[in-house]
């Protein structure tokens, strides 16, 4: 089917990474202080995303305001120029999309304290300017970050990562030469527990093996949720010695 | 959905306060589906999906086009599920942007035509040039909870019933042959996807949901309207015969352990199971009543 | 073969029908009075949102002209000062078109009619009178056949859609609804229409007066 060797008899990916091994992960926070409230910059393997928090404000309707919780908004921008090739159209009001925007609203509706903010809204903005595989699992990382860097109170981290697999093997953290090759199923994993707040499967996989693949994800995610909070102190500490030596 | 449908909350606590006690309003038990009742129009390729009282109506029509320019052996398929206020005054019509439309959308997308359930490659005529396009047109008339389960129903019902009328193909001459000339040809069903909802209950405060371990959260199979209003999460399961995981959706919502999830998708099989065979079952009768000369021309004897 | 219609099909609206005639099959659901949108508001009388929708392909503007006149049929009959600022949501799902819908929407447009007719009632909107509706067909062989087949729709000279307004228990024409003709055909023949037509809509009207009795027997305890 494909000339690429998906994962060799010697156990290595195309990328040279073992089956559990999740790709470069390099994220900063407040990276756009005058635009938000709060922001991230993520980079999982080639996904490269900016996240946007602002909030929580004045409602911009009236009618958005709920005199018992926040009310959160989420915009997903997937830029043409985020594939090799640009793409004609504007992914802005296609159903993967919408469908998306939904599934990350839903995700942190129920992680985020809204009952601290009556009467306000938070918007979330999403702008991918780069895709690669487990783009989708990229932007839960990119938001739980930026909600932390606005101060907004959560119960804990939410991680999304996607595993593919391959025949029997499951392959953590897909690229987009994987994703497209093999069955991906995404989780979004809250902190350290074994919960899924977002479990989401496209293709085919044998019953039988999901069990397997969602111990690996669980795995996966609970370390990129240690390289986020490793990041967020490093953050938190550099800010605290700058304002003790002012 | 334009207007929320609001349960006034003396009811949504009776409603909740009887989950948690084990007990449900119309009397069934958490894992218990619907019962499904599927019948079959005059037509081909129409089946109506009773679940409970929610209704689902699927019409499968077929025209010849031309296939896309990347894809010249493959036909065309649509599924096409839009809501009216017929379903109930939530839905308005014309506007299939709502979050829950959406999702209705994208889950029998992803379960019936993604996964592959119609061999679109049977669908060419002449490669490059000519092919059916396939389209089923899912009418919600009665809407009580379960719609997803229900449409998907509908949607492969019709499909499995549905037959196209027969060509001759000449050189570059493609004759039509009308359902009454010429016996029609069905669809190649590849595999029989069937969708199953759980809706999830926090009967504990939120702290306890997402830290601790008690992992006590109800799930329940195909709620009602009344429960699918008041559910905290929901996870929808496609599975086939095969053992196959067709599609999986969790978007968001109750945080549920891992392996409470896994549980769902074996409870899930086994009502998959079940009605696969129903439906198989029903194909047979029906397409026995249409094929009233088989008993004549069949060789069987009683003998 | 005589019309075969059932109220109070559905749950979650306030009135529904199905109608069943000669191949063609429609269900009916009403919702209202409810509460409108700010722009379908209208400050002295009740809005009307019809929508009919195919039972094959998105609706078009073969759909649209059905709703229209649907409309055209509907508003004199409802007592719509009756309700100001108010909405009744009309919504006909075609389930069997019994017609090539290519050509024609006779069939489908007067069971519609007939559906909504019934579906208001069941739904409880106060009605200032009543309507029966058929559709006919002039043959090549100038016969007039009322509630034609798709087969004779094919083979007719001309198509017409007649809907009379219906008082006294349904025994007196009162007025015409909705007169649509298209084909070939001459004054003399449309009378001849017309003169079949009223005698049919008044027997019909007498099936529908039985179809609302019976529901009206199912659901109050006498």
């Amino acid at each position: 089917m494909s000339r690429f060797e998906i994962y060799s008899p010697e156990g290595l990916r195309l990328d040279g990474r073992r089956w559990n091994e999740v790709r470069r992960f390099e994220c900063s926070i407040n990276t756009h202080a005058h635009a938000a409230d709060g922001s991230s910059y993520l980079e999982q393997g080639n996904n490269k995303i900016i996240t946007l928090v602002k909030g929580p404000k004045e409602p911009s309707l009236r009618s958005q305001a709920n005199s018992l919780k926040a009310t959160m908004d989420v915009s997903v921008n997937i830029t043409r120029f985020s594939k090799f090739e640009r793409s004609a159209i504007s992914h802005k009001n296609e159903r993967r999309v919408l469908e998306i925007q939904t599934a990350l609203l839903r995700t942190f509706e129920k992680n985020i304290m809204l009952h601290l903010y009556p009467r306000t809204q938070i918007s979330i903005q999403v702008h991918i300017l780069q895709q690669d595989g487990g783009m989708f699992a990229s932007l839960i990382n990119g938001i739980t970050l930026a909600l932390i860097d606005a101060g907004i109170a959560m119960y804990d981290y939410v991680s999304g990562i996607s595993i593919g697999l391959f025949d029997t093997t499951p392959l953590l953290d897909v690229n987009t030469l994987e994703e497209n090759a093999m069955s991906t199923v995404t989780l979004g994993v809250i902190g350290k527990s074994e919960k899924l707040s977002l479990l989401s499967v496209e293709d085919k996989i044998p019953l039988d093996r999901l069990e397997s693949v969602l111990a690996i994800g669980i795995a996966g995610a609970h370390r990129l949720r240690d390289l986020m909070d490793e990041e967020l102190r490093k953050h938190a500490h550099k800010r605290v010695i700058k304002a003790s030596t002012k | 959905m334009a207007k929320e449908i609001i349960t006034p909350v003396a009811e949504s606590k009776f409603i909740l306060d009887a989950l948690k006690e084990n007990q449900r309003l119309d009397g069934r038990s958490f894992d218990k589906f619907r019962d499904v009742d599927i019948s079959f129009g005059k037509e081909y390729g129409d089946a109506t999906v009773t679940l409970g009282k929610t209704k689902v109506q699927c019409r499968v029509s077929c025209s010849i086009t031309q296939p896309y320019e990347d894809r010249p052996f493959e036909g065309l398929f649509i599924i096409s599920t839009e809501m009216s206020p017929m379903a109930g005054p939530q839905f308005e019509n014309g506007s299939n942007t709502g979050d829950d439309e959406v999702l209705c959308s994208r889950i029998i997308e992803k379960a019936i035509r993604r996964s592959g359930a119609l061999d679109v490659e049977g669908l060419c005529i002449v490669a490059g040039s000519k092919c059916w396009a396939i389209r089923a047109d899912v009418h919600v008339l009665d809407c009580d909870g379960g719609i997803i389960d229900a449409s998907c129903l509908a949607v492969i019902c019709a499909l499995l019933h549905f037959r196209k009328p027969d060509v001759s193909i000449l050189g570059e001459q493609v004759t039509v042959h009308p359902i009454n000339e010429r016996e029609p040809v069905a669809l190649g069903i590849l595999h029989i996807p069937i969708c199953v909802t759980f809706s999830f209950f926090n009967p504990q405060d939120v702290e306890e949901n997402i830290k601790g371990a008690g992992n006590n959260e109800i799930a329940i199979i195909d709620a009602t309207l009344k429960e699918e209003s008041l559910r905290d999460g929901v996870l929808t399961v496609t599975l086939n015969k095969n053992r196959e995981v067709v599609q999986v959706s969790k978007a968001g919502g109750l945080p549920m352990d891992a392996l409470s999830l896994m549980d769902c998708c074996h409870k899930a099989y086994d009502i998959t199971e079940r009605i696969t065979d129903q439906i198989l079952a029903l194909i047979k009768e029906d397409s026995q009543k249409r094929n009233k000369f088989a008993q004549i021309l069949s060789s069987e004897n009683a003998r | 073969m005589s019309i075969e219609a059932v109220c109070g099909v559905l749950t979650h609206v306030d009135g529904s029908s199905q109608v069943e005639w000669n191949d063609t099959k429609v269900l009916c659901s009403v919702t209202g009075p409810i509460e409108p949108k700010a722009r379908q508001e209208l400050p002295s009388q009740l809005a009307l949102e019809v929508i009919i929708r195919p039972a094959k392909g998105v609706s078009s503007t073969r759909e649209k002209l059905m709703e229209d006149k649907l409309r055209s049929v509907l508003t004199p009959i409802i007592t719509l000062y009756q309700y100001p600022r108010q909405l009744c949501q009309i919504t006909c799902q075609i389930l069997e078109s019994g017609e090539s819908e290519y050509e024609f929407s006779e069939k489908e447009l007067s069971c519609c009619i007939n559906a909504a007719f019934l579906a208001l009632i069941d739904a409880g909107i106060a009605l200032k009178s009543t309507v029966s509706s058929i559709s006919l067909v002039i043959s090549q062989n100038n016969e007039v056949i009322v509630n034609p087949t798709g087969a004779q729709l094919l083979n007719s000279r001309s198509v017409h859609i007649l809907a009379l307004e219906l008082i006294k228990e349904m025994n007196i024409v009162n007025n015409v609804l909705l007169l649509d003709s298209n084909g070939d055909f001459n004054e003399k023949e449309l009378f001849q229409v017309l003169e079949t037509g009223e005698k049919s809509c008044l027997a019909l009207g007498q099936d529908l007066r039985k179809v609302i009795q019976n529901n009206v027997d199912s659901n109050i305890i006498q």
